[in-house]
């Protein structure tokens, strides 16, 4: 028998959030938790609010461009192009300036220039039906191209100090990035889990025929999605080369890599129809750190290469387990406890 | 309503009582011939069935008249005025509403997001940032599921988690939301145990009561009789006949059905 919703008394269930979710989010924050207090033990300066504000400014691309990522895949999607896109936008941007473009011309045309191109990915998907891993890999390599043939393998520098500024200032001893960072996060979150938007963008990934029997605009939703994940990019970017105050056309190479580990680990599934930015911002973080402290460790970068391998590889696997995937282990599941209910 | 509009043979032309009309569609899915100048009436304010065996072209014909579809010919007169549906929602403006045989929900969303998806209400918050109002949908669609006497045991799961009668339920007040005209099911029973079954039978003919006419497509002939003005038949594609339910008995229906004879 199914229970009834209950009738006059206030509803207790209204208002009250899905308690999986939340658990599963609890889980990724006590890991996390557990890698800071690790860490601090190890090496006391770790916990350090310096150190704190630097994790967090290092982040703050990664973080950017793993919010659109994570709208991506929770519409069924994926993009690859990312770290080529940055490259191409990054040097497109600091050609202009070079050639004597004011800044704000530059940086508005580095914008638009990053959506029109997300929103190529978002039409080839759409309008070609090419799978967006395909799709995303063609853009990958080919915005690639377009960086280097446009940088001629030049390395960029010397940017305004208004720009330099949106890296490395700070406002109230707290760098700037990680304002640009929280205020991106905000309008994400609205646009994801506060707006008609975010709910289509769910729907769409976790069933495309049903999202279409109820009116929403599949393909544009579709082109939009990539379109945002353009905008990530080139603030990411912006922040990125104001940082170091430079770029060059194999800038954020392996970077989609990192992103998208941050996305999984977070709990967004690659399936579609299921992302949390909470996931994806603690996933970005925990990466950071895992980072840091291998580079504390003195380990090779192509060993952090490897690392961070593993760990997309891992937190897929985590998440088929949980959600029933794997067949050999649902059998074994299933004989399990067709053994456990046999009688004596 | 006077009886004479529920004549066993409806002319070629459009009744007056007639909601809708639907005249020589046709659809082929390559070479295969799903619909064959397959003419309809639905007769304002009644309960018509439409059955048929399996691949007879019962989900092809309600997809044309609800948007899901485009037919490859024939007309359709909704309510006195000529109508093409190229999309869902083209139907769903004119009072069209449809629960497919696919249920239509997405399994990630929760209850009320399943409920209102597609119509999501929004409220303003600061004056000028447009949010969901999820509490309204909430509340909504507490009170729509409350109507139907099958119950949920929460509104926050993701609609995966819930039995095949739920995921029903939701898929039907999913429509009424939208006050329908017209209300289209596809197979809405085949899920469901026999208690939830006579309950959304019992709603079919509470949503009578208030205007609403429905055209059902069921395998249950049972069912059939117990609700149905009138039933339509389908064989390969085309549609046998039509026929008043206090005419016939089952067995000149599972006749209609196997022979595709009226
Ligand atoms: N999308 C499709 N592509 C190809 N053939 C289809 C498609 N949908 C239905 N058909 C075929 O059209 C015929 C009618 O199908 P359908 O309308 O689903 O029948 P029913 O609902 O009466 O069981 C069947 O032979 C079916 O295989
Ligand atoms: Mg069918």
């Amino acid at each position: 028998m199914i229970s009834t919703v209950k009738t006059g008394a206030p509803d207790k269930s209204i208002g009250q959030s899905d308690k999986k979710f939340r658990f599963d989010s609890l889980g990724l924050t006590l890991a996390f938790l557990a890698l800071i207090v690790m860490f601090s033990l190890i090496n006391p300066r770790f916990a350090s609010y310096g150190n704190l504000l630097n994790v967090l400014t290092q982040t703050s691309t990664y973080v950017i461009v793993a919010m659109g990522m994570t709208l991506v895949i929770t519409k069924g999607g994926i993009d690859l192009s990312v770290g080529s896109l940055m490259a191409l936008v990054t040097c497109v941007a600091f050609g202009l300036i070079e050639s004597g473009v004011h800044y704000v011309p530059a940086l508005i045309i580095m914008f638009l220039l990053a959506m029109t191109l997300g929103a190529l990915n978002g039409a080839i998907i759409t309008f070609l039906a090419v799978p967006a891993l395909i799709a995303t890999l063609g853009t990958m390599v080919a915005f690639r191209g377009v960086a280097l043939l446009h940088s001629a393998g030049k390395l960029y520098f010397g940017l305004p100090p208004e720009v330099v500024w949106l890296g490395q200032g700070a406002i109230l001893g707290v760098p700037v990035p990680i304002y640009i960072a929280a205020i991106f996060i905000l309008v994400t979150h609205w646009l994801f889990n506060l707006s008609r938007f975010g709910v289509h963008v769910r729907a769409v990934g976790g069933n495309r025929e049903a999202a279409r029997l109820a009116g929403i605009p599949v393909t544009r939703i579709e082109v939009a999605v990539y379109t945002y994940m353009g905008i990530a990019v080139a603030l990411g970017g912006l922040i990125w080369m104001a940082r170091i105050d430079g770029t060059q056309a194999t800038l954020g190479t392996a970077m989609e890599i990192h992103i998208i580990a941050a996305t999984i680990i977070g709990g967004t599934s690659l399936f579609g129809g299921r992302g949390s930015l909470y996931g994806t911002l603690i996933g970005a973080l925990l990466l950071t750190m895992l980072n840091n402290a291998l580079v504390i460790a003195g380990v090779e970068f192509f060993w952090q290469l490897v690392v961070v391998g593993v760990i997309v590889i891992a937190a897929v696997t985590i998440n088929n387990i949980r959600e029933n995937r794997i067949d050999w282990i649902n059998q074994l599941r299933g004989r399990r406890a067709a053994n456990r209910s046999k009688p004596g | 309503m006077g009886g004479h509009i529920l004549e066993q043979n409806l002319t070629r032309e459009a009744s007056d009582a007639a909601l809708l009309s639907a005249r020589g569609l046709n659809k082929y899915y390559g070479g295969l011939r799903a619909l064959r100048d397959v003419d309809l009436d639905i007769v304002r304010g009644e309960i018509i069935a439409l059955v048929g065996d399996n691949g007879a072209g019962k989900s092809t014909l309600i997809k044309t008249l609800s948007g899901a579809i485009v037919p490859d010919g024939g007309d359709i007169v909704f309510d006195g005025s000529s109508v093409s549906f190229h999309k869902p929602t083209d139907a769903q403006d004119v009072g069209i509403e449809t629960v497919h045989q696919s249920l239509g929900l997405v399994d990630e969303l929760d209850v009320p997001q399943n409920v209102f998806l597609g119509r999501e209400l929004t409220r303003k918050v600061l004056g000028a940032i447009t949010v969901l109002d999820k509490a309204t949908m909430r509340q909504r669609t507490h009170d729509l599921l409350q109507n139907f006497s099958i119950g949920l045991p929460t509104l926050n799961e993701p609609v995966r988690r819930l039995s095949g009668g739920q995921r029903q339920t939701i898929a039907i007040s999913r429509l009424l939301l939208a006050e329908p005209q017209l209300l289209i099911m596809d197979e809405p029973m085949a899920a469901l145990g026999v208690d939830e079954g006579s309950k959304v039978l019992a709603l079919v003919e509470r949503l009578r009561e208030q205007g609403i006419t429905t055209l059902i497509i069921s395998h249950n002939l049972e069912h059939v009789f117990s609700i149905a003005d009138r039933i339509a038949v389908m064989k390969n594609g085309a549609m046998i006949g039509v026929v008043k339910t206090s005419d016939v008995t089952r067995e000149d229906i599972v006749s209609m059905i196997t022979i595709g004879q009226a």
